[in-house]
Formats: structure tokens, sequence, C-alpha cells
């Protein structure tokens, strides 16, 4: 019970402390904010270790048991270790380094590892990045170009009344932004417009109102300790 | 053909990301797992330096700003998941978490989202197009209410409702093909200019 | 004769013509130059006025603002503004709407260079007009310290809806708990987790389960986690299994927790596997990289998408339809509903993810914060026909009520 309750408490406690924080413009009432979300960051960034061992006890499972594509996962070990081994060298190296700015003897074994700070041009880190990274996300961020054109004809496909209006407004939208729109008809771009400023900002306002409502009714029953879910077992636990 | 090498692993890369789109494959999947391996990677170096050592670390043992052992505590507390018999102590933390978000937010979305969007919906009605935002705002509303049965008027109306919505989910449909196909447009130009200089 | 009759009368007539911009050029002192705390802040300004001057607000001249921090001196100059602008109905959050402000220069001092920045204890002021050949000062100097203020009077309307809002929520779960059947309309993608639970069973095939891309400070990561909650019941009672990769470390936690639960109280403890709630990794394209990946190669026969979702939801939606698997998307993103509702069966539109967990609980009091929510729409409708109503008769009275700094 008070494995429970507990939380329940501190979330109560803290969920009001916020909201009365959020009405008080005093110095105090600032810095305590500032303070808690410095603090959540830190929080935040600690709770990594929980994901760096489950996605290491995941791929060692796939290896110890050699499961179909077991090879796959030691790429993924590979490509961690290189992450980390770049990003954390070159402040390793720096630690034995550092010495010999004071006047003290170089550690002449290390020098050889360019010591730029992680991040920065020139960095193996940033060239990972630059060249890795960079274009995987420009790829998979590209491939939505040919999902975005199978989904269309897949609502098409639909054959509803829904899907066919959404269709036909996607259509208008598209053609009034290319040149062809206008040589098709001249009245498009107009109703483009029409469609962006009527019924698409009143389906957005008042979706936005409900999810507003939503969100608001959903906090107060967190902070009211009625959505308890979160902490696992049945509401009425 | 280009030759630099960059290009050549961007390239391989690329292809090796869009070869899914015909089937997954052992390319794809080297790719995959490359990219969840580095991602991860890097995100821990950017959380180190960015996060535990500036505001961690270096105040706490260098500054003695002895408060912020509270946040690493009740941060490993987390790690208690690893011992069944005491991991009910995460709760702690997550409820710390949640409690903080949710008072923090509950004002700002009042203000931010709510009141806001009164304002500009609270419009003097002036021609026909105003008219029918406000309609469509009420319709949509009625839609998703939920404490009637979608029958009689209440169903006319949030039929009505759900006509604007697709409208408007079309609209943004329509508008997100065109950025997306531009992006893949990008993509190809790098592949036939940069890479094998097909595209002068 | 004549003509020096006709200079007589065109002087006259210059000087009738001219005399009020005569007038005008003269400067007189500013009138009532007032210094006092800032309201609703945290206590580094202090807030000056003085009156609106008929003679002085006009093209070319300018009130100069002099500072110190000590009633001797040494004396600053921090500001020299322009007459024509910077008044009290410039600034509601501190004045309201009041018609009077527009009778009030308004100054907000935050600092004295090189001297107080900001402006923390007592501060003297004096304020002088120019039109950049003659000065005129006021004759006394004002002074005032600044003090942080507990309340910000300006988020008023805020709380009153914090208030009414906490209050009818609470008010229908204390109905709801001498009610319990409350009425809540049939949400079809809710209604369809059971059949496509039972799908999964038949097929053999697992159910992947997403809790979209915030962090557990979100709310639709809360609300679907939740719902993950009610969804686990259903899969261990009907002895499936459920896959949930996670974008985020403590997201990952709640959720092997809430199935833990979950498998634990539909009493088959033994079946629940930790290993199926699994950290991926918390890069965006990395993760949908590798849910796909997931998709193809294990062909869940359910998928169930909720929480909040940017680019990647097509990315994921699209490969779980091309492999024929029911999907059930959830979502508070409103520019990612687009996409869902054209990929998916059911797609639960904004608010409905969070109705979701109560609506699956069943709950009396769950369902009472529901019909709260609801009842708490109704009222912001009502708000907005009479609003409308009031804009439309060009009063804006009523819109002041809503205004937000």
């Amino acid at each position: 019970m008070i494995k429970r309750q507990i939380p329940l408490m501190i979330a109560f406690v803290m969920g009001i402390l916020f909201i009365i924080q959020f009405f008080v413009p005093h110095q105090l009432s600032q810095d305590l904010l500032t303070g808690v979300n410095k603090w959540l960051m830190i929080i935040g960034g600690i709770s990594l270790l929980l994901g760096i061992n489950s996605l290491v006890h995941f791929h060692y499972v796939q290896i110890k048991r050699e499961t179909p594509g077991w090879g796959f996962s030691l790429v993924m070990f590979l490509c961690f270790g290189l992450a980390l081994v770049a990003g954390f060298l070159p402040s390793i190296v720096m630690w034995f380094v550092e010495p010999a700015k004071a006047g003290a003897e170089p550690v002449k074994w290390l020098s050889f590892i360019p010591l730029i700070p992680p991040f920065e041009p020139g960095s193996t880190l940033f060239w990972i990045f630059r060249n890795g990274i960079s274009p995987f996300m420009a790829t998979m961020f590209s491939m939505i170009g040919f999902f975005i054109a199978s989904a269309a004809f897949r609502a098409f496909r639909a054959r509803s009344l829904e899907a066919t209006l959404l269709l036909i407004a996607a259509v208008i939208i598209m053609l009034g932004q290319t040149p062809i729109g206008q040589m098709l008809w001249q009245g498009i771009p107009d109703i483009m417009v029409w469609i962006f400023s009527v019924p698409n900002t009143a389906a957005k306002r008042a979706i936005w109102f409900g999810i507003t409502m939503g969100t608001i009714a959903f906090s107060l029953r967190i902070i009211f300790g009625i959505e308890r879910a979160y902490l696992g077992g049945t509401d009425q636990k | 053909m280009s030759s630099d090498i960059f290009v050549w692993i961007a390239a391989f890369l690329t292809i090796a990301i869009y070869s899914f789109l015909y089937k997954d494959n052992p390319l794809y999947k080297a790719a995959e797992h490359l990219f969840v391996g580095v991602s991860v990677g890097y995100s821990i170096v950017i959380l180190y330096f960015n996060v535990v050592s500036p505001r961690l670390l270096v105040p706490l043992f260098q500054e003695g700003d002895w408060v912020l052992i509270f946040p690493a505590l009740i941060g490993l507390l987390m790690v208690s998941r690893f011992f069944p018999k005491y991991d009910w102590l995460s709760r702690i933390t997550i409820a710390f978490v949640l409690g903080i978000s949710t008072g923090i937010n509950l004002p700002l979305i009042i203000q931010a989202s709510l009141l806001k969007q009164l304002q500009g919906t609270m419009l003097a009605m002036t021609n026909l197009n105003d008219i029918l935002i406000v309609v469509g705002v009420f319709c949509v509303m009625i839609y998703f209410y939920f404490s009637s049965e979608h029958k009689g008027i209440v169903n006319s109306v949030s039929k009505i409702g759900i006509l604007f919505i697709m409208v408007g989910f079309g609209a943004s449909f329509g508008y997100t093909v065109m950025a997306r196909i531009s992006l893949l447009i990008g993509r190809l130009e790098f592949l036939f200019h940069d890479w094998i200089h097909l595209i002068k | 004769m004549m003509s020096y009759k006709l200079s007589v009368i065109l002087t006259a007539l210059i000087i009738i013509l001219f005399l009020p911009a005569l007038a005008h050029a003269q400067l007189t002192p500013p009138q009532e130059f007032r210094a006092f705390d800032t309201p609703n802040d945290d206590g580094k300004s202090l807030s000056l006025t003085w009156k609106v001057s008929l003679e002085n607000d006009r093209e070319g001249v300018y009130y100069v603002i002099s500072a110190a921090a000590s009633a001797d001196g040494p004396w600053y100059q921090i500001d020299k503004t322009l007459s024509t602008i910077g008044y009290k109905s410039d600034f509601p959050q501190y004045f309201g709407f009041g018609d009077d402000n527009k009778l009030w220069h308004f100054y907000e001092a935050s600092k004295i260079p090189d001297v107080m920045d900001p402006i923390t204890s007592t501060a003297y002021f004096r304020l002088a007009v120019t039109d950049g050949t003659k000065t005129v000062e006021f004759p006394n100097m004002v002074s005032f310290a600044p003090q942080g203020n507990w309340f910000d009077k300006s988020k008023i309307n805020i709380l009153i809806f914090v208030i009414i809002f906490s209050s009818l929520i609470l008010f229908f779960i204390s109905l709801a708990r001498r009610n319990p059947n409350l009425f809540i309309r049939h949400i079809p993608g809710l209604d369809a987790i059971e059949e496509t639970i039972g799908r999964a069973t038949e097929m053999g095939r697992p159910i992947l389960y997403l809790n979209g891309l915030l962090d557990m400070s979100s709310l639709s990561t809360i609300a679907s986690t939740s719902i993950l909650g009610k969804v686990a019941r259903k899969v261990a009672n009907y002895d499936s299994q459920i896959k949930v990769p996670c974008y985020d470390p403590i997201v990952m936690s709640v959720c092997q927790e809430v199935v833990k639960e979950a498998y634990a109280e539909a009493g088959r403890p033994d079946a629940f596997k930790q290993d199926n709630i699994f950290f991926i990794t918390n890069d965006q394209f990395a993760y949908a990289a590798a849910v796909d990946g997931l998709i193809v190669r294990h062909k869940p026969a359910a998928n169930l998408y909720m929480g909040y979702y940017y680019a990647e939801s097509l990315l994921i939606a699209e490969t779980g339809a091309a492999t024929g698997a029911m999907q059930i998307a959830g979502t508070d993103s409103i520019t990612q509903l687009p996409f869902f509702i054209t990929t998916c069966d059911y797609t639960l539109m904004g608010e409905e993810l969070y109705a979701a967990s109560a609506y699956l609980s069943r709950e009396p009091l769950q369902l009472g914060s529901l019909k709260g929510q609801d009842i708490s729409k109704a009222f912001i409708i009502f708000v907005l026909i009479i609003g409308t109503i009031v804009s439309t008769a060009e009063s804006l009275f009523f819109i002041h009520l809503f205004k937000t700094f």
C-alpha cells in the first residue's frame, strides 16, 4: 500500500506546488523553477543507464543465443563502441596530456590522438555525425516521399466519403502549390487558400480545444491521484 | 563518379536504407543496427558533455553545489529497477517527474492553448467564412463529445464535424506531400549528382 | 496707407493662424511624475508614470529619464524616449484595460547601467522634457525600492479557469461515486482493441505497442502507458505476447512495471517477459528504422501506436499497413493525424487518446472525470458562442477577460 501511496503523494504535492509556482512572479519562485528544470535534466541523464542496460542486454542475448541475425547485433556493438570511443577518448587523453601545459613532462605516447573536443569540426564524433548520422537522417526522412504516395493510394482505395474528401482536399492543395494547378484552372489557388483558412482552421482549432480540455482533465486526474496506471496495476488498487 | 570517399560512404548508406523499399535484406539490417549503435553512443556522449558533466559533476565536485546530490539520488532510484525487491523505489522518481511536469504544464496549457485559442475564435462574424469557421468549430467539438451517443441531431452535427476534419486533414496531407517530395528529390540529387555525376 | 493696413491684417492673420503652434512650441514641466514597484514581477524593476501633456507630446520632443542609486547622485541618463510613445495603456498586464491608462505615460526602469543592473534596491529618478534646444525638468526627484511580488494579478483569469475545471472534474468524480453508471458513448477505436488482441492470439503472432517519441513528462506518453496497462491485461488474459520497443529509458521502465503488474493481475505473472519491453534508441529515425525492421521481421498481427509522433509516424504506420497488420493509432499530434488516418484501421484523434484509459478502465472515478471534462467542454462552447456574439457587437470587454500575457 505504502509503495503506491508515497509516489501518489509526491505527484500530488509536486503538482500543486508547481501550479502555485506559475502564479508567483517572486524571484524565489523563478529560482525554484530553474532549479527543478535542471534537476529533471539530471534525472533524465542518469536514467539513460537503464536504456544502455536494456540495449546491451537485448543484443547480448541475441549473440549468446545465436538467434538468426545475431551478427547484426555485433554490428550494433561495434558502432556503439566506436561512437563512445570517438566521444570520450579525446577527453581521457586530455587527462594525461593536460599536465604538459603546467610544465610537467608530456605524455608522448598519447599525443598522436587529436585533442579536439567532441562535436567540434575536426573531431571524430563530428565526422561520424556529418558522414554517418546526417545522411542517414536525410535518407530516412526522404523515404517518407515514397510512403506518402502509398498512403494516398490506400486512402484512394478506401472509397468512403471521408477518405474521398481528404483526398480531394489534398489534391487541391498540391495543385494549388504548383504552376500546373494554375494552368488547369485559375481558381485552384483561391480554393486552396479557402480550404486552408476556413475548414482547415475550424477543424484544427476544434481538435486543439479538445486536446487542451483532454490534457487539462488528464493533468488533474494525475495530480489528484485518479490516474495512477503509470505506477502499474489497476486503478482501484 | 565522385572520387570523395565520404560521398561513397554516404551513398552506400543511402542505398542500404532505400533497399528496404523493395524488401527487408541484410544490407538494410546492417545499416539499421549501425545507426542504432552509433545514435545511442552519440547520445550518451552528448548527454555526458551537455548535462551530466556541466550540470551535475562539475557543480557537485568542483563548485560544491551539494544540493545536486538530491536529483542525483532521485535519478539513481531508477536503478532500483535492477533489483526486483526494491524496484518500487523507481516509482518515486517517476511520480516526482510526473508531478512536477504536470504541475508546470497545467497552467501553461490553459494560458497558451485554451485562452489564446478562445481569443482567436471569438471573432466578429462579418462574412460567410467567419460564420463557417465558428459553425465548423462547434460541429467538430460536438463530434468529440463523449456524454451523448451519436444519434439524431447530435449525429447529424457530428457528421458535419467529421467532414470539416477530413478536409482539414486533407489540407495537411497535401501540404506535407510537397515538402516530403522535395526532400526525396534532394536525396536523389545527392545520388545522381554528387555521387555518380549523372545530373550535371 | 492701404499697404500699411494690409500688412497689419496679414500680421494679425499669421499670429492667429500660428498661435496654437507657438503655444505648442512651449515646453511645460512634466506633471505628476511617480515611481512605484512594477506590479506582477520578480522585484527587479520599477515603474515610472507621468501625465500625458498636450504641450509636450509631439514630434521632436523627448522625455529624458535619469537615475541614481543615491539621492545625492551621481545621476545617469538611462533613457531618452519619444514623447509620443509609451503609455500605461500599452501595458494591460500591469494596469488593465481602463480608459484613463491612455492619459499616463509609462516607463519600466530595469537597470542603471554600470551602477545597478538589475535594480534591486531603492533607486532615484528625475524626469525632464526636451525639444533639443530647451529642457524643462520635473521639480522633484522620485524614488522607490522594488519588491518581488507573490501573486501575478495578470494571470488571475488562468487561476479562475484552473479552479473552474478542477471543481467541475472533482464534482463529477464525487457524482460518479454515488452513481457509478455514467453514460459514455462508444469509441470504435477502443472497442476494436479487444478484437485486435483476439485476432493476434488466433494467428499466434505478437502485438506491437509504441508509446510515441516523447518522454515521461509528456501527458500523451502518460496516457499511452496507461492504455498499455489495459491492453497488456487483455493480452495476458488471451495468453498472447506484446512487444514494446521504447524510445525513452524512463518510459521503458514504466512500461515494464505496467505490463508486469497487468500480467500479475491476470493471474499469469510467469508469462511476463521483461525482454519484450526494451529500449532501442533515442534517435528519431534510427528508432523508426529499427521499428520498421521489427515489423517486417516479426510480422505482428496488430500494431498499436499511442502517444505523440513526428515525421516517423508515416514510416512506421505505412510499413505496418503493408504487412497487413490491424492498426490502431491514438495521438494528439495534429500534424501526424492525417497519416495515421490513411494508414490505420482506427485512429483515436486528439482528446480521445486522453479519454482512452478512463474508457477502457470503466472505473467510475475515471469516467466521472471524463464527464467533468465533457461539461468543461460544454462550458467552453458556451463561452465561444457568447464571445462571438459580443465580438460581432463590437464590444471588447468580454474578449479582454481571456487575454493572457
